[in-house]
């Protein structure tokens, strides 16, 4: 279970505060208007914000203590999850512990449809085609948690329906704990298990 | 290129051999162009070799300040046994360093327009500032320092803080102008092209055709002549007289081999040394009768004017300043 | 987990221990300076005319030189942006030449140019004298217009399509694109480069020494030279030393704190659209183009005509190949150095800098620059007087030059190097932390990102080693010589044709590494 216990922390001279808990292997949904604080959280449980009260906890143990080179996570991030200069065959053998699980990959490259691009750099890609490469890299990776910030935003109808129903698949199938940051309401419909509001 | 190979290796291995390099019988501090392959030194150091079956290592610095400077921050610890290349006009600064003992030696066969009677420091060569120009260009040289000041030729001379002929200049005008030599800077100041930091920047500018005039030797159109068999640059004679510079050589006190050192600055003012200085550093003997080639008997003679060694030392800072404040407003 | 903080830890301790070096290198020198006469400064001298006038005349200089090499290179950056004109690459190689060409063969070749019998001298006037204000300012801004130019072009091509697209879109004068896109784009590289100029010329040398004429145009680290050289006044000297720190430190300080957010330059842009300019602009782009190649060639060219000033017949070519030698593996010993030294000096700047210690990271990289603007005369001349009564300089003067390059050309690779990590961090950092790469594999991908910059510092930093000869004419040695030191020793010897020919060589050298690295980077 991962818990966020009381949490606070400070934004540009606001505070922000957080009070949830989410099973393991369930999918929750963040929504609520701009601003309010959904990316911060995302931000804060994967380590690049400190906060200034409370605790967040991985099944009984606090996150705090952990940089977050170690924390149990993985995050797609809005932008910048590619490396630019390296290509996309190279970018989705980073961050598994071990070698790269090759056929995983391949698998899900093909299933979202985006197999031929392997041997390109990013910079060539549309955003579409960056996100979904992103989001597979994100699910596969070993982290039992996983943080999707706005992960289908800039998909179009077809393929957002394909990228939500390969993320569910996958998600179920490696019993991924998932918060997922979107102002779409059809993601939250299709893909989580339940929804909170901040704000 | 083994030789080369070689000293690649010394070059990078220096450091952990650093105290194992033995040193020379005899070490010499002298200014650098004295002991490049075209200078005196190479020459020297072969000849005196061969008489007193040792090693002698010249060390090059920058210019004769430079030795003082460099003998000012070693003091005791120096490890020069003979300096060589101070001038007359830093002897007394030298001096007072402490660092210098007696040479000893016999200066009677010494040029009597010399007059050199000092017990520390021996003369080595000399020379006499004087402009150059080109005789191509110019027929009717200028004929004194006041009638140069007061001209409106295009001249070109050496800072007195940085170079030897600055220091010259100054003394020149300073006798030649006396209380009134602060206007005849500022008048100079009103045709100068530039001041150059050392002697071959102004003579090289000289040579590319940027002046009309280049405080120089009387001794450079002996170069031309013997080098490049040319004629055409001439020393103007000046009617108030000339300043010289006479290079010196002097035994340190702390030196471990001091028969060896006065033995080498006896060998500097033997007849054979004499032959070698004059056609390698282009100065002027300091013995009579030396043979040189015919070109040196073309110099002007010159009638000397000046200040002593300590008058300079006493008066150099004050001069300078004069010299700074007039030439720089 | 502890192992990898400990190794996280051991990177910062080597770059803290780098930076320490440096600074105690600069600290070295002043005790060694203060120490050996026993006193501090002259204060006196704040109240002397001289001094005044010195430190008036060096701020004069050095804003002249900086406005107009900016307001110069403006141009020419915006003509190669719109232009589409053909040699581009060829043309960018020769700016880097200009910024790193030694200063004794620039010299030679602005006297060859414009001095009394210069080849473009008839056209000047009867009162042209290249000497003093007028030959420091043109010798400035041969040397640092080019890289202005690199740098303003940079920033124009950071200029994000879409900004353009936009700004067709709504149909903006040239007057509102210049206005509200090109300038904003710019003003940050402006900022940069007018502190960096400014401290370059403040504290220039070898050119003011040349070409100043004297008392007239003198600069503080001129003054420094001269106090040291005939009167041996040190306290007059540092209290020179200190003003130039003072000064030239604080305003690089400013700039520092002024000009700092232009390094966010995203890698994902594409460059296809630029707006065309009118049939006007494009013949002006052209020639402002020619104008510029012409500029830059000229002083090389000038050199050429000195090779048949007499005959080179008694010259061997063999008496340059040691020389040479020596100045290289110099050079690459002190450039490689330099660099190992920068890239660990910017560990605990970029951790800074990711952590939000902005004020932490701006002391740091103040003194990982500071050499920059610390007077390399005083540097030099304090290590010289601290060290050569234990050390022996005479044969192993060449350690200290190594070190002496080394610590000059530091700062110019941390400022080459520095925006591109700092971009790196500001674009990667959270994903490779979330990525947990390890050490390994983050050098793998850290490494491709920023070998094209790493090539092209190292390249510059190189040259910059292979010409410097102001603290080599100190610690000169028979058994050593390099290039720079010959030209010097040829020409105090009468031997100009020779003393042009290795100017020539040099500058060749100089030419072919700059070009080799461009091809490199080019295929990075």
């Amino acid at each position: 279970m991962l818990e966020v216990d009381h949490l606070a922390i400070e934004r540009d001279g606001t505070l922000l505060q957080y009070q949830l808990s989410v099973a393991t292997g369930e999918i929750l949904a963040i929504q609520g208007r701009s601003g309010v604080g959904k990316s911060t959280l995302l931000s804060a449980l994967a380590g690049f914000v400190a906060p200034c009260q409370g605790d967040m906890r991985w099944q009984g143990q606090s996150l705090l203590g952990l940089p977050a080179e170690q924390r149990p996570v993985s995050m797609l991030f809005q932008d910048h999850n590619l490396f630019e200069h390296l290509s996309v065959r190279e970018n989705l053998q980073l961050g598994f512990s071990g070698k790269a699980p090759a056929e995983a990959l391949n698998a899900a490259s093909v299933a979202l449809q985006v197999s031929d691009l392997l041997d390109k750099k990013p910079p060539t890609l549309s955003g579409g085609q960056r996100q979904r490469i992103a989001i597979i890299r994100t699910l596969l990776r070993p982290e039992p948690i996983v943080l999707l910030d706005e992960p289908f935003a800039e998909l179009d109808p077809s393929t957002r329906q394909l990228a939500t129903s390969w993320t569910l698949h996958s998600a179920r199938a490696q019993q991924k704990t998932v918060l997922l940051v979107t102002h779409q309401q059809e993601d939250v419909t299709r893909l989580a298990d339940r929804a909170i509001e901040l704000g | 290129m083994r030789n080369v190979l070689n000293r690649m290796t010394v070059l990078l291995s220096g450091l952990t051999l650093a105290g194992t390099v033995q040193s020379a019988d005899l070490t010499v501090y002298t200014y650098d162009s004295f002991i490049s392959e075209w200078g005196p030194g190479p020459q020297l150091e072969k000849a005196f070799e061969q008489h007193c079956q040792c090693d002698i290592e010249f060390i090059g610095v920058e210019d004769g300040v430079s030795i003082l400077n460099r003998l000012r921050i070693e003091g005791e610890r120096t490890k020069a046994d003979v300096i060589l290349g101070i001038d007359d006009a830093l002897m007394e600064e030298t001096r007072a360093t402490g660092l210098i003992t007696e040479h000893q030696q016999d200066l009677s066969p010494l040029k009597a327009e010399l007059n050199w009677q000092d017990p520390q420091f021996v003369p080595v060569d000399y020379g006499y500032f004087a402009f150059i120009y080109d005789s191509r260009k110019i027929s009717q040289p200028v004929t004194s320092l006041k009638a140069l000041v007061e001209s409106d030729a295009r001249v070109l001379y050496q800072d007195p803080r940085t170079s030897t002929p600055g220091q010259g200049l100054m003394m020149w005008m300073k006798a030649v102008y006396g209380e009134q030599s602060s206007q005849g800077w500022q008048q100079l100041a009103g045709h100068t092209v530039t001041v150059t930091k050392g002697w071959w920047e102004a003579y090289s500018m000289f040579l590319k055709g940027s002046a009309d005039y280049v405080l120089s030797y009387t001794t450079s159109p002996a170069y031309h002549q013997l080098n490049e068999q040319t004629s055409h640059y001439k020393a103007a004679p000046f009617s108030e007289g000339h300043i010289a510079q006479v290079e010196l050589a002097a035994v340190t006190r702390t030196s471990q081999n001091p028969v060896l050192a006065r033995r080498f600055v006896s060998f500097l003012t033997s007849d054979e040394a004499q032959r070698i200085i004059p056609v390698t550093n282009w100065m002027l003997p300091v013995r009579d009768n030396v043979e040189l080639p015919p070109a040196f008997d073309q110099l002007m003679q010159p009638t000397r004017i000046g200040f002593s060694a300590s008058e300079m030392a006493d008066q150099r800072k004050g001069w300078l300043r004069e010299w700074r404040n007039a030439a720089a407003l | 987990m502890i192992l990898s903080r400990l190794k996280h830890h051991s990177d910062t301790v080597a770059g803290l221990t780098s930076l320490a070096a440096m600074v105690l290198i600069s600290v070295a020198a002043f005790y060694g300076l203060i120490g050996f006469s026993g006193q501090g400064a002259d204060w006196q001298l704040l109240s002397d005319n001289y001094y005044q006038s010195i430190l008036l005349f060096s701020i004069k200089q050095a804003a002249l030189s900086m406005l107009l090499a900016l307001l110069l290179a403006w141009p020419v950056a915006r003509a190669l942006y719109y232009g589409r004109l053909p040699f581009q690459h060829s043309f960018l190689s020769l700016c880097i030449l200009c910024f790193v060409m030694p200063t004794l063969v620039l010299i030679t070749g602005l006297v060859a140019l414009l001095g009394r019998d210069g080849l473009l001298t008839p056209l000047l006037g009867e009162s042209w004298n290249l000497y003093g204000l007028n030959g420091i300012l043109i010798a400035h801004i041969y040397l640092n217009l080019p890289f202005a130019v690199r740098v303003l072009l940079q920033a124009l091509h950071n200029i994000p399509d879409l900004s353009w697209k936009l700004a067709v879109q709504l149909k903006f004068s040239p007057w509102q694109r210049l206005r509200l896109i090109e300038l904003p784009a710019l003003r940050g590289a402006f900022l940069q480069l007018s502190g960096f100029i400014f401290v370059l010329c403040f504290n220039s040398f070898a050119v003011v020494l040349a070409l100043g004429g004297g008392p007239r145009a003198t600069t503080l680290e001129v003054a420094i030279y001269q106090a040291l050289k005939y009167d041996f006044n040190i306290p007059e000297a540092l209290t020179l030393a200190w003003s130039q720190l003072l000064i030239a430190g604080a305003l690089f300080l400013l700039i520092a704190r002024a000009g700092r957010s232009n390094w966010l330059a995203v890698d994902t842009l594409s460059h296809q659209f630029t707006p065309q300019p009118g049939l006007f602009s494009q013949w002006g782009h052209r020639a402002v183009y020619l104008l510029s190649w012409l500029g830059m060639l000229l002083p090389m060219l000038a050199l050429i005509p000195g090779l048949y000033q007499s005959d080179l017949s008694r010259f061997s070519l063999s008496a340059l190949v040691q020389p040479t030698l020596t100045s290289l593996v110099l050079a690459l010993v002190s450039a490689s150095t330099a660099i190992t030294l920068a890239w660990l000096m910017l560990i605990p700047i970029r951790q800074a800098r990711l952590q939000q210690h902005n004020r932490r990271a701006m002391v740091l990289e103040w003194l990982s620059t500071h050499s920059l603007v610390a007077p390399a005369m005083v540097i030099s001349v304090g290590l010289y007087i601290l060290l050569l009564p234990h050390f022996d300089l005479d044969h192993h003067g060449i350690w200290l030059v190594l070190l002496l390059n080394c610590a000059l050309v530091v700062p110019y690779a941390v400022q080459q190097l520095r925006p591109r990590l700092l971009q790196y961090d500001a674009q990667y950092q959270h994903l490779s932390q979330n990525l947990k790469l390890s050490r390994r594999q983050r050098w793998w991908v850290e490494w491709p990102f920023i070998k094209p910059t790493f090539i092209s510092t190292f390249a510059l930093i190189l040259l910059l080693a292979l010409g410097d000869v102001a603290i080599i004419s100190i610690f000169g040695s028979d058994d050593w010589t390099t290039l720079p030191l010959l030209i010097y020793s040829y020409a105090g010897s009468y031997r100009i044709a020779e003393a042009s020919l290795a100017s020539l060589l040099l500058l060749l050298i100089c030419a072919l590494i700059v070009w080799a690295f461009e091809r490199a980077r080019h295929h990075a």
